[in-house]
């Protein structure tokens, strides 16, 4: 009897909320704009995979490293907080491509689990030198954004920053696109994605094309962090969890589709805030993640938009 | 250094080469307790350093869990980035054991292997439809799971969600191990006998009891899973992760073995779990989190993948390559103060340089050093 009356006593409450139009919709804003953070980094995931054909692990830490330098130079420089954060996806691009050329290149491109463990090793390598020379003391990076709310309804708030985020990942997908298809380092970019040999072959460097692919993977991830920061505290280990709603939104778009990495960011943290909201389960944000993986994985493993691998034997 | 004499495998200088060779490791591993339970202080380049019998009691329980975690990974090929899990489980299982049922420490592994082992096996079924990278996926969210897990409302009032679980039972050395008495022996030894103290205070001998304690598991978990890979099990899971297609071609069935690894490296890993909580008497939810994934991965990789000397070598270096560079205040030989988590990052180096130069891992080098030194000659087929 116990057991009933407490199952009837959450529902109840669910109920109570769920009738809530006030609440849904700001759960709704607030994911999205949770989600445009998790579609960026999910964007950088992306643009690795396609490239090479492995997940890079360490895409959190080098976006951190970036929200760190982004916080160097607004807050303790005075730079404006937008140029600030153009500064540090441009500085952590550059360290990108040192990584690339030092820790990556060296390896066969065709084995990906060595490169797995590499990047691995990089997350660790990174994360503690973040640890190591700005501590573990939190910060607060301001927003690019104004604060306030254009659009207001009872709780449900439509703030700049939601505005913001959303405009951002759009901007970025509009502006990727036309790097990709309109200039010719996107289309050697492409071609390398699409058959690395071949590629090498009609004489398109594949070395300085993947690392520009990570440059601008690092200055993307930058950028989702520089989104996601000013909502949470600046901290060393605050990429991680990013990182892990960015895999299950890269899982559920398709691992190798831009389109489909947005897509499934914005799922994501909508998903995220209202079961969170509506089960009364904080600490289990997490869960949402690997339920939206595990779900993925067993009934579509290339996603919503992934391409098909065909392997031959 | 000169290599000694060729020897045939198998001959009697082989064999008693051997033989040496682990009279040596088992003295080593009887007599370090007794030099070091009482703390052992070097102080090398102006650093201070302490080193005491825990630290080693818990580099034998990550050997375990690497070995566990060598099983799926190492030997099957499945990636996963999240064993912490099943290593967490393992220890919060034998913590609520033995403070809600009052059970003992061993006797809670009559429930973390078995019960570890479905886990396994239950995770390994949807694992079946997923390969490779997309495994190290879903293990590496899972392995962050773990924390929020311990700390949901539900459980936290057995779990003691974020403050962790203090184990109220001891383990006490019981009255006819002749700990004592040992060390009496061994401090009568002229010369170096004066390395060893002339007694154990109670906690000392507490620490020594745990580490034979935590020694002989280890050594029934190397042997079972020796004997588990040296046969069939082991030749199919190694044909699985060099060549699915061409094992399953040869009538090994993929799905059968596959979630058998992940059961039997889950139940080692459960054992690991029980090992760490025997060895701290406490659980905590974060110390099962995503950085104990990473490091398994490190000590896996580090020691040598697909080798069982490797999880020894695995488990030595992630325990004392951070617990070193902690206490490492000052650059050796300088006055440059360090501060921070270098021993992290040292890991993560030595990770990328063992995969750059020594894919094989530790185990593999100190193989091929071992054959430049002690060359053996294979027995000739059909003799």
């Amino acid at each position: 009897m116990g057991v009933l009356a407490s199952v009837l006593g959450v529902f109840d409450i669910t109920l109570d909320k769920l009738s809530d139009g006030e609440l849904w919709l700001a759960q709704f804003f607030r994911g999205l704009s949770d989600g445009a953070t998790y579609a960026s980094v999910a964007l950088a995931l992306v643009m690795i995979y396609k490239s090479t054909g492995f997940i890079n692990f360490a895409q959190g830490s080098l976006a951190l490293l970036g929200v760190y330098l982004a916080y160097i130079f607004s807050v303790e420089q005075g730079l404006p907080v937008a140029v600030a954060v153009v500064c540090a996806m441009v500085a952590s691009s550059a360290v990108a491509m040192l990584v690339e050329r030092v820790f990556i290149r060296p390896f066969p491109p065709d084995h990906v689990l060595p490169l797995v463990i590499v990047t691995l090793g990089l997350l660790l390598i990174i994360d503690s030198a973040v640890g190591i020379v700005w501590g573990f003391r939190t910060r607060s990076l301001p927003s690019m954004f104004p604060s306030g709310a254009p659009i207001e309804w009872g709780i449900a708030q439509l703030t700049w920053r939601t505005i913001g985020n959303l405009g951002t990942v759009f901007a970025v997908v509009g502006l990727l696109y036309l790097l990709l298809s309109r200039t010719k380092v996107g289309l050697a970019f492409r071609a390398v994605s699409s058959n690395l040999e071949s590629a090498r072959l009609v004489g398109i460097r594949v070395g300085p094309t993947l690392g520009f692919g990570w440059a601008l993977a690092a200055a993307i991830g930058t950028l989702g962090g520089a989104l996601v920061v000013p909502d949470l505290l600046l901290e060393p280990s605050i990429m991680l969890r990013v990182l892990i709603f960015s895999l299950a939104a890269a899982a559920l778009g398709g691992l190798d589709s831009m389109v489909g990495a947005v897509i499934g960011g914005l799922v994501v943290g909508l998903a995220r805030n209202l079961l969170v909201t509506f089960l009364d389960l904080s600490e289990l944000a997490l869960a949402t993640a690997v339920a939206v993986i595990l779900v993925v994985l067993l009934v579509r493993p290339t996603g919503l938009f992934g391409s098909t691998r065909v392997e031959r034997v | 250094m000169r290599a000694m004499g060729v020897v045939a495998e198998g001959s009697r200088q082989h064999r008693r080469r051997q033989i040496i060779g682990w009279v040596l490791f088992a003295l080593v591993v009887a007599l370090v307790p007794f030099l070091i339970a009482d703390t052992y202080s070097p102080t090398i380049f102006g650093n201070r350093y302490t080193f005491g019998l825990g630290n080693l009691s818990q580099a034998i329980a990550f050997m375990v869990a690497i070995l566990g975690l060598n099983i799926a990974t190492g030997y099957s090929g499945q990636l996963s980035l999240g064993h912490s899990f099943f290593v967490g489980s393992g220890a919060y299982l034998t913590a609520v054991l033995v403070n809600e049922f009052h059970w003992s420490y061993l006797a809670t592994l009559g429930v973390v292997v078995p019960g570890l082992f479905v886990f396994g096996v239950l995770f390994g079924l949807p694992a079946l439809r997923i390969q490779g990278l997309y495994l190290g996926l879903l293990t590496f969210a899972v392995a962050a799971v773990f924390p929020s897990i311990i700390r949901l409302d539900n459980v936290a009032d057995r779990t003691g969600g974020s403050n962790g679980l203090l184990i109220d039972s001891d383990l006490e050395a019981p009255t006819w191990a002749p700990i004592e008495k040992i060390t009496e022996w061994l401090h009568a030894i002229p010369g170096v006998g004066s390395r060893v103290p002339d007694g154990l205070t109670g906690r000392q001998e507490e620490a020594v009891y745990k580490y034979f304690l935590l020694v002989i598991m280890a050594l029934v978990c190397f042997w079972l899973v020796r004997n588990i890979l040296a046969g069939r099990v082991g030749r199919a899971l190694v044909a699985i992760r060099d060549n699915p297609l061409g094992a399953a071609a040869n009538g090994v069935n993929l799905a059968t073995y596959k979630t058998l690894s992940l059961g039997i490296s889950a139940a080692v890993g459960g054992v690991a779990g029980t090992m760490l909580a025997m060895h701290s008497g406490f659980v905590g939810p974060d110390e099962f989190g995503f950085s104990m994934a990473i490091l398994l991965i490190v000590g896996l990789i580090v020691g040598g993948s697909g080798t069982l000397h490797g999880a020894v070598v695995g488990g030595l270096a992630i325990q004392f390559v951070p617990h070193w560079s902690s206490q490492t205040q000052t650059l050796p030989g300088t006055d440059v103060a360090l501060e921070g988590p270098y021993g992290t990052a040292i890991l993560g180096g030595l990770l990328i340089i063992i995969i750059f130069a020594l894919p094989g891992g530790a185990a593999h080098g100190f193989r091929r050093l071992k054959g430049r030194l002690m060359p053996v000659a294979p027995q000739p087929p059909g003799g």
